[in-house]
């Protein structure tokens, strides 16, 4: 269902040519350590990560250009860390939108400011709105530039998968006709509908909520600054919700449900959307011209696969779990999910790994999955009451919310962040607990750093293996000989030898060490173990969880 | 006081034990609801400013 007036208002979209590889008896004769099935966000992101790792990647992708329309125009803090390590970062903020703070009304009285966390310590907005498509080329673009290890084959698309012990063959499907692949590993990074997850008869479980919303994107020049507004039965569209953000050039979303009695079908036709968006800019004043881009039917849905590793058959993204858009968890999630897996792969194709550390991949965001699933269900349980109950206590908390901001916090629309695992077993025992500071399975906080080069971030410090930031004043590394991992000393105070030092003073306080602290680091930023004195054998065995 | 945490998951588990109740019965339920954290709050003070802060509905314009 979806309405598609304008997709070339979004930004000129390039299309690529179809260019099969040379064939031996109907097969690529390349056998390919990685194939990315889809080449989304999170299969372009996944084969960035590989290639930072040295590891080459081939992806299929059914269309001859990115994705049509807005679709997912939020990008996190996490997320645009992770893209940082990729590469894709400072792509991505050339043209995004950055925002902190957002509005919910209840008719019309404003009834919650959301104000994400931002202080002097953050390196990146919570939150930045950029159009998919135009992420997706920005992503694509920093592909090309890696073409040595990333190989794109636009215009195929995947017809069947034949599981061995050692790989597996894929049948895919051109217009210049058909030829089967070889791969050691697949990454079905395919979406929603993913082929490779009906190839494989594989089901998700979980719950999918009735109501229906339709998503609008128009063209609006409008001098509102970028946050979240959230109106809560306006007059404009009685007992139902309606959300706007911001994105860049020029385009505004709309987000409204739709009533019970509404037929979704007819709903979504332009001559119904267009004089409810019509209304609804009247009321809050926006009186230029505006065009529509994009309408679309959303449905929520709430489901996961149970595994995501299926043999050598891997998943990641919406193939693996789709969570409600309330939050912005979806594409946010996948981008982690590629992030997470990257590489543990890459590990286990150099050998260092046994395929093990894919069951860790499994668990880790599974669980993740679980717990977007469970906040998202939340938020959309507010924005949409699943019943009379639901519906009756929103009313009461919004009523009582303007009176009385202890009510408020039921309204927050809890955005996205990383799970922290608690469980992995990759983390090591926090037997030697600090007084702050990330525990073992959270992912890094946020703090500025002073080094020789200059102003840093300690985010921005990890490497391709397991990294340990040691936060001492004497220098670590004579002890670490040999262990495999790359230490980073920062001092409190600039020292000979020292990478870095906290001259805000800020980290040693932030990571509770008094006077030291350790954390050995995962190359996604995820915490491994920690300690408040040096011990060589422990940090050997923590790292020997993910080795062996 | 709850945390904000502990204050949603209670609300979430109101809002199903009302679903559960049915819309027919949810007035009496609620009524049995607020009889019981009466007992529970036991301060006349207190749930007065309640009863009071709990009549402010908001009015839809035009009603």
């Amino acid at each position: 269902m979806s309405g598609a007036q304008g997709y070339h208002e979004y930004f000129d979209y390039r299309h690529y040519p179809l260019r099969p590889p040379r064939l031996v008896d109907g097969v690529d004769p390349v056998r390919h350590p990685v194939a990315i099935v889809g080449a989304g966000p999170i299969g372009l992101v996944l084969a960035l990560d590989l290639a930072r790792h040295g590891v080459r990647s081939v992806l299929f992708e059914a269309d001859d250009t990115v994705t049509y329309g807005s679709r997912a125009a939020c990008i996190s803090r996490r997320s645009l860390e992770i893209l940082d390590r990729v590469g894709a970062a400072a792509g991505t903020l050339e043209e995004a939108l950055p925002w902190t703070a957002g509005t919910s009304y209840y008719r019309d009285v404003p009834v919650y400011r959301l104000q994400m966390p931002m202080d002097g310590n953050q390196r990146f907005a919570p939150m930045v709105n950029l159009q998919q498509c135009m992420f997706e080329q920005v992503l694509v673009d920093r592909a090309e530039a890696a073409a040595d290890h990333i190989d794109i084959r636009w215009q195929t698309k995947l017809a069947g998968i034949e599981r061995r012990d050692d790989g597996v063959r894929l049948a895919l499907q051109t217009a210049k006709g058909d030829y089967g692949l070889d791969a050691d590993w697949v990454v079905a990074c395919d979406g929603a509908r993913s082929a490779v997850r009906q190839a494989l008869g594989l089901r998700f479980s979980g719950t999918t909520y009735d109501g229906t919303y339709i998503i609008v994107d128009i063209h609006l020049r409008s001098d509102y600054p970028t946050e979240r507004r959230a109106w809560f039965d306006p007059p404009t569209n009685p007992g139902s919700t309606i959300l706007m953000h911001k994105q860049p050039r020029d385009i505004w979303r709309v987000d409204y449900q739709l009533r019970d009695d509404e037929d979704p079908a007819e709903a979504v036709k332009p001559e119904n959307v267009l004089p409810r968006v019509r209304r609804h800019l009247e009321w809050i004043g926006e009186r230029t011209d505006w065009r529509p881009v994009w309408i679309s039917a959303y449905r929520a849905n709430c489901l996961t696969l149970d595994s995501y590793v299926h043999g050598r058959v891997l998943f990641a993204g919406d193939a693996a779990h789709l969570v409600p858009i309330f939050g912005v968890r979806g594409m946010n999630s996948g981008i982690d999910d590629a992030h997470n897996l990257a590489w543990k792969l890459a590990w286990i194709l150099q050998g260092r790994s046994s395929e093990r550390l894919l069951q860790a991949y499994s668990a880790e965001r599974v669980f993740a999955a679980r717990e977007n699933i469970r906040h998202a269900s939340k938020s959309t349980e507010f924005m949409a009451p699943p019943s009379p109950a639901f519906a009756l206590m929103r009313d009461a908390a919004l009523g009582l919310a303007t009176a009385d901001p202890y009510f408020a916090t039921l309204i927050n629309p809890r955005q996205s962040s990383a799970i922290p695992f608690a469980d992995s077993p990759l983390n090591a025992s926090d037997s030697d607990p600090l007084p702050a500071g990330p525990a073992p399975g959270a992912v890094l906080a946020e703090c500025p750093l002073q080094s020789a080069e200059g102003a840093t971030h300690l985010t921005a410090r990890l490497g391709l293996g397991y990294t340990l930031l040691a936060l001492t004043d004497k220098d670590p590394r004579p002890v670490l000989d040999g262990l495999p991992l790359a230490t980073i000393w920062i001092a409190p105070r600039p020292l000979p030898g020292a990478e870095a030092w906290d001259a805000t003073g800020r980290l040693f306080a932030l990571y509770g060490a008094r006077p030291s602290a350790f954390y050995l680091v995962r190359p996604d930023g995820h915490v491994a173990g920690r300690w408040a004195t040096l011990k060589p054998e422990s940090l050997r065995a923590a790292v020997g969880r993910a080795l062996d | 006081m709850l945390t904000d945490q502990e204050l949603d998951e209670v609300y979430t588990e109101a809002c199903h034990r009302m679903t559960e109740v049915g819309e027919t019965r949810t007035p009496l339920f609620l009524a049995r609801l607020a009889l019981l954290l009466m007992k529970e709050v036991g301060d006349v003070p207190r749930i007065r400013a309640a009863l009071q802060a709990a009549l402010a509905i908001p009015e839809r314009r035009g009603e």
